[in-house]
């Protein structure tokens, strides 16, 4: 796996992947509040059903210390069954990591309450709380 | 308020209901309900004890929920009747029979729980319905976060939180954790113009309460950040968006146009999305938002609507017609205020009076039947010949003044001073108790000179006016000094130097009432006749009603028939046929024996003072002279003629009311017209006028439907700013984008423009959602013009009264005072004064002549005592007072060969001018004699007083 590409910022580099309709609330409005860091990456897709589990590794790949989806809560999904793809995804993406000998908690689900932006950033705390346990996995 | 509570032809029954409602129009039985207080009125002196020794907690309802108050509790110190009262649903004593702590402790044993509930039958004439307006519901506000999240407000509790005396007193915090608040947003249209909750109708007061509640929030803290989200700014009211631009400036007020659908909350701040016009997507964080709710009809609307045998219009307010906006469906049930539609203040209090009028009309055979007068005990002359004993009231209003002056400072330095005996201060000098406690310690200690350190004498100095003659003192003998508006209110942030200033001006004002002395009242006959100015819709409803309270009303029109613009009119909002409105108001007004019409006739000179007026009416160039008591201002306005977008230069090019008349003429007007563009706010709001016309938006969208009706497929364009449909217009203004008439809105410093070309006209217009420019070829451009004064000077001239900036008369009070003119004796209605739709200019009439019956059904006026007295003595006859009396209140005569002045006492205003300038000083003013200021004046300098 490559380095960090950014080793000067505290915290690793996060990426999300979630729902268009997950939060309305920008991350620039969030990140100037200092309620997310700055090295956080959110990537939005029509719906979480869409995430592969290639993408998730990828993103690994690309330099991130932890990953994590936000997926509606399986009530609420508009494609009905999307999020819940997503999970067994994400299930799957643990037991590859395990593999690979990496602590699978650096990849996660969540659900979230659409359009609600608390369970995002609290999700975001999570996984940061997470890496900081875990150590460093791109600064071999 | 306090009036109200004090009028002895005014009984106020607290916590009743009407149950039913029989009889015909002047002789109903009404049969009420009324829960007990559990505290007697007469015997409360609204201590507090009782609410200090209660031992269960409530939340205070006053205060929105905000606070805890006690079983035993009275809403806010200036309550009518100003009596404490009990809340039955959590009290012990009467649900568990036990406590009876506070009837135990009330000193004036005014507590009786042996109250029992009333049912009460009352032979009345006339019903009003006043019962204001219903809160928005709770599912409503969910949608905001309201419930959920503790920093999303509603309006009504923001202004509790602003008010000093609030639960916060004053201080703006987050509810969550009382933390001081840094940026709040203000959310329009909460419970109004939305359609998912059933109320499609714009509540037209909220966009300028936002804005008064965010000035008032920036007066508290300079360094907050607000910003308000509206839809359309809807500061329609006469000077309103003068005074919305003002505060935008003054203030910094961010004005965003998005409707913002949701609220959300991130660890306890508020985010808020929203799009702006060019499709952007913005989001930012708040510490508070405060909904802005709409007026609701009256939570048991339906029930007063049955008993009263009534009917409500769709929306559950009470249904009214364009030409009777004050009748409710049964004959003798009028309606006033918010329960007739949504409405500011002005409205309000303007309807309230010409519902007074309509039951003055319906009853006016009958008057003073039941009345009782208000007698004064004889004045104390013994007392007030006494050498000066003063004392002196230092009011804390709340917190208003003593959250910044330190009036504990003041009361005791106020005792310092030369011929102070009294010193006391008041927690609300104008409520009830207080003034009952003022009258006792005047009597008690023998004062005969009394100083109020409070408000505006402005408001307030009759009220403590009245206190002084309730108990024998003449009325003059009060000074008041206004250490709220000139010392808490301006010195807000310099609590030491405004506490200075206060005991400068108690000094002066000290120095100055030493010296006061009774002035006589003295009162007039009224020739009890009525001169109404104007004879279009306003003037002839006023002139109507006069009449038909029993007064004879000379109706003054200038050109040659009466109707004035309702003539050119067509159809009316509610699509009643205008020429049959006036023509039935004509042929009332020429069928009525006590209504003289005078065409082809106006008003040159007026000279006289209320009660007795003395008209030149110059008709057919012969002067004619005419007596009367009273005059009503109903001049009316004129449709403004543009110079710009090609009117009166293209023939294709006309005003609303132009293609209304067109279209009056036939539907072969329409015949190869495709494409119409109508333009607003052309010549309002800037462009010729600083004002806001208030009804061409929904005369546009009238006519627009009409268009439509005749012709369903003709393309309407409107081009607009804020479309100021507000009130039920609303409705129309949703059915006319259903009809697929295309609305753009436009920025003023880019205005659409006309563009003439081979003889086909273009209208270019910057289209804001497509950041573009759009032309669109125009078969006709129809231009809302807007309202412009009439020649108004002329008249203000002759009456000696002042205009607005704009042009319009001025009224008395814009909020309390919406009919009056400053000077006594004249009203105001209609355009004259300011514009406004036919329903409202009906109302004002009937507000007007309901104003102008009062002193003639008195039959006498009082005069005020503030007037100038020569010393004829001192007099050399040299005229200059003559000459400068703006009045015509003074005039010189001989006596004994030499020449003398004299005030015409009932003609003075007490300007002073006079006083000024005689060269010898032997005019004086009453209540300001040059002893009196010079005395104040060397009290300033901090001399001993001479």
């Amino acid at each position: 796996m490559s380095r960090l590409k950014n080793n000067s910022c505290q915290v690793g580099k996060i990426v999300v992947f979630c729902c268009n309709y997950t939060t309305s609330v920008s991350t620039d409005t969030l990140r100037e509040a200092g309620l997310i860091p700055e090295n956080l990456d959110v990537k939005k897709l029509p719906c979480t059903g869409r995430i592969e589990v290639s993408a998730l590794l990828d993103a690994f790949e690309q330099g991130a210390e932890a990953v994590f989806v936000a997926g509606c809560r399986s009530d609420e999904c508009h494609n009905l069954s999307g999020s819940r793809r997503a999970e067994k995804r994400v299930g799957y993406t643990k037991r590859l990591l395990e593999e690979l000998d990496i602590d699978p908690d650096r990849v996660e689900m969540f659900f979230v309450h659409r359009g609600e932006t608390q369970p995002i950033v609290d999700a975001v705390r999570e996984m940061t709380t997470r890496i900081a346990k875990l150590g460093q996995l791109h600064s071999i | 308020m306090v009036e109200a509570g004090r009028s002895p032809n005014i009984e106020i029954l607290t916590s009743a209901r009407l149950e039913a409602l029989e009889g015909k129009p002047g002789r109903f039985t009404a049969s009420v309900h009324q829960e007990p207080r559990f505290i007697d009125d007469d015997k409360c002196t609204a201590c507090g004890t009782c609410t200090m020794y209660c031992p269960m907690p409530i939340v205070d309802l006053f205060n929105e929920r905000l606070n805890i108050t006690r079983v035993p509790h009275i809403d806010y110190a200036q309550a009518v009747p100003t009596s404490y009262y009990i809340d039955p649903r959590a009290c012990l004593r009467i649900n568990y029979e036990t406590c009876n702590l506070c009837a135990q402790t009330c000193t004036a044993q005014a507590i009786d729980f042996s109250q029992k509930p009333r049912e009460l039958s009352l032979d009345i004439g006339a019903v009003i319905l006043a019962p204001g307006f219903g809160r928005t519901d709770l599912s409503v506000l969910a949608k905001y976060g309201y419930g959920r999240f503790l920093n999303v407000v509603t309006s009504m509790e923001f202004e509790r939180l602003t008010c000093a005396s609030g639960p916060t007193e004053g201080r703006l915090v987050r509810l969550s954790d009382r933390k001081p608040l840094k940026k709040i947003a203000f959310l329009q249209c909460v419970g109004s113009r939305d359609e998912t909750c059933g109320n499609g109708y714009c509540s037209s007061v909220c966009c300028m309460y936002a804005i008064k509640e965010a000035s008032v929030a920036k007066e508290h803290d300079p360094d907050l950040e607000i910003a308000l989200f509206f839809m359309d700014v809807r500061t329609q009211g006469k000077g309103f968006d003068a005074a919305r631009e003002r505060a935008e400036e003054k203030y910094g007020l961010r004005v965003i146009r998005a409707r913002i659908p949701r609220v959300d909350q991130v660890d306890g701040r508020l985010a808020l999305t929203w799009t702006t016009d060019d499709g952007k997507s913005c989001s930012e964080l708040f510490d508070m938002v405060v909904l802005s709710e709409g007026l609701n009809a009256p939570k048991d609307a339906e029930a007063i609507a049955e008993i009263a045998g009534i009917e409500l219009n769709h929306y559950g307010f009470c249904r009214t017609l364009v030409d009777s906006p004050l009748a409710a469906s049964r004959k003798g049930v009028y309606v006033a205020g918010a329960f007739q539609g949504p409405k500011d203040i002005p409205e309000s209090v303007t309807q309230a009076s010409g519902v007074a009028a309509m039951a003055s009309e319906l009853l006016s055979e009958v008057r003073n039947t039941q009345t009782v007068s208000l007698s004064y005990p004889e004045e104390d002359k013994a007392i007030e010949s006494e050498g000066p004993r003063i004392g002196v009231f230092v009011c804390h209003c709340g917190s208003n003044i003593a959250g910044v002056v330190d009036v504990d400072a003041v009361r005791d330095y106020a005792g310092t001073l030369p011929d102070v005996v009294f010193s006391r201060d008041t927690l609300y000098s104008c409520s009830q108790d207080a003034l009952k406690g003022i009258a006792t310690k005047i009597k008690g200690n023998r004062l005969n000179r009394v100083v109020i350190a409070a408000c505006s004498p402005r408001t307030h100095e009759p009220l403590f006016q009245e206190t002084l003659r309730s108990i024998g003192l003449n009325a003059a003998l009060i000074e008041m000094v206004n250490i709220r508006d000139q010392c808490s209110w301006v010195h807000s942030q310099e609590p030491e130097a405004a506490t200075e200033k206060a005991k400068d001006l108690v000094r002066m004002a000290v120095a100055k009432a030493r010296l006061l002395e009774p002035l006589e009242k003295t009162t007039v006959d009224v020739s009890p006749t009525a001169l109404v100015i104007g004879g279009g819709a306003a003037g002839m409803t006023a002139a109507l009603c006069i009449a038909e309270q029993g007064f004879e009303c000379v109706l003054v029109e200038r050109s040659d028939q009466l109707g004035g613009n309702l003539r050119r009119l067509v159809w009316t909002m509610d699509g009643q046929e205008a020429s049959k409105v006036l023509d039935d108001l004509i042929k009332r007004v020429d069928g009525h024996p006590m209504v003289r019409v005078m065409l082809e006739a106006q008003v040159k000179d007026v000279s006289g003072y209320v009660g007795n007026f003395t008209s030149s009416i110059v008709k057919g160039g012969q002067p004619v002279a005419v007596d009367h008591g009273v005059i009503v201002i109903a001049t009316g306005g004129r449709e403004n003629r543009p110079k710009s977008y090609k009117y009166g230069r293209n023939k294709r090019v006309l005003t609303q009311l132009e293609l209304e008349e067109s279209l009056a003429k036939g539907k072969g007007f329409l015949k190869n017209i495709k494409n119409i563009v109508m333009i607003q706010c052309v010549g309002s709001r800037g462009e010729d006028m600083s004002h806001c016309s208030r009804l061409c938006c929904a005369q546009a969208i009238k006519n627009a439907l009409k268009l439509k009706g005749i012709k369903p497929n003709i393309r309407i364009y409107c081009l607009y700013r804020d479309m100021r449909t507000y009130g039920f217009s609303e409705d129309l203004f949703k059915e006319a984008r259903k009809k697929g008439v295309i609305f753009i809105r436009y920025e003023p410093d880019r205005r659409p423009e006309v563009i003439e070309r081979d003889g086909r006209i273009k209208v270019r217009v910057f289209d804001r959602l497509l950041e573009d420019e759009i032309d669109i070829f125009a078969c006709l451009v129809v231009l809302s013009v807007g309202i412009a004064p009439g020649d108004n000077d002329a008249l203000a001239r002759v009456l000696k009264t002042p205009l607005t900036p704009e042009g319009f008369f001025l009224e008395a009070h814009v909020k309390l005072r919406p009919v009056e003119l400053a000077s006594e004796g004249i009203y105001l209605c209609g355009l004259a004064h300011g514009p406004k739709p036919l329903d409202e200019s009906i109302a004002q009439a009937k507000a007007a002549a309901a104003k102008a019956a009062i002193p003639l059904a008195k039959g006498q006026a009082e005069v005020a005592s503030t007037v100038s007295r020569v010393d004829k003595a001192a007099c050399i006859g040299c005229g200059v007072c003559e000459s400068l009396c703006p009045f015509n209140a003074i005039r010189l005569f001989r006596v004994n060969k030499r020449r003398k002045a004299e005030t015409i006492t009932a003609s003075c205003k007490g300007c002073g001018i006079c006083a000024s300038h005689c060269p010898t000083l032997a005019i004086s003013m009453g209540g300001f004699t040059d002893e009196a200021i010079m005395a104040q004046i060397h009290a300033f300098a901090g001399e001993k007083c001479v």
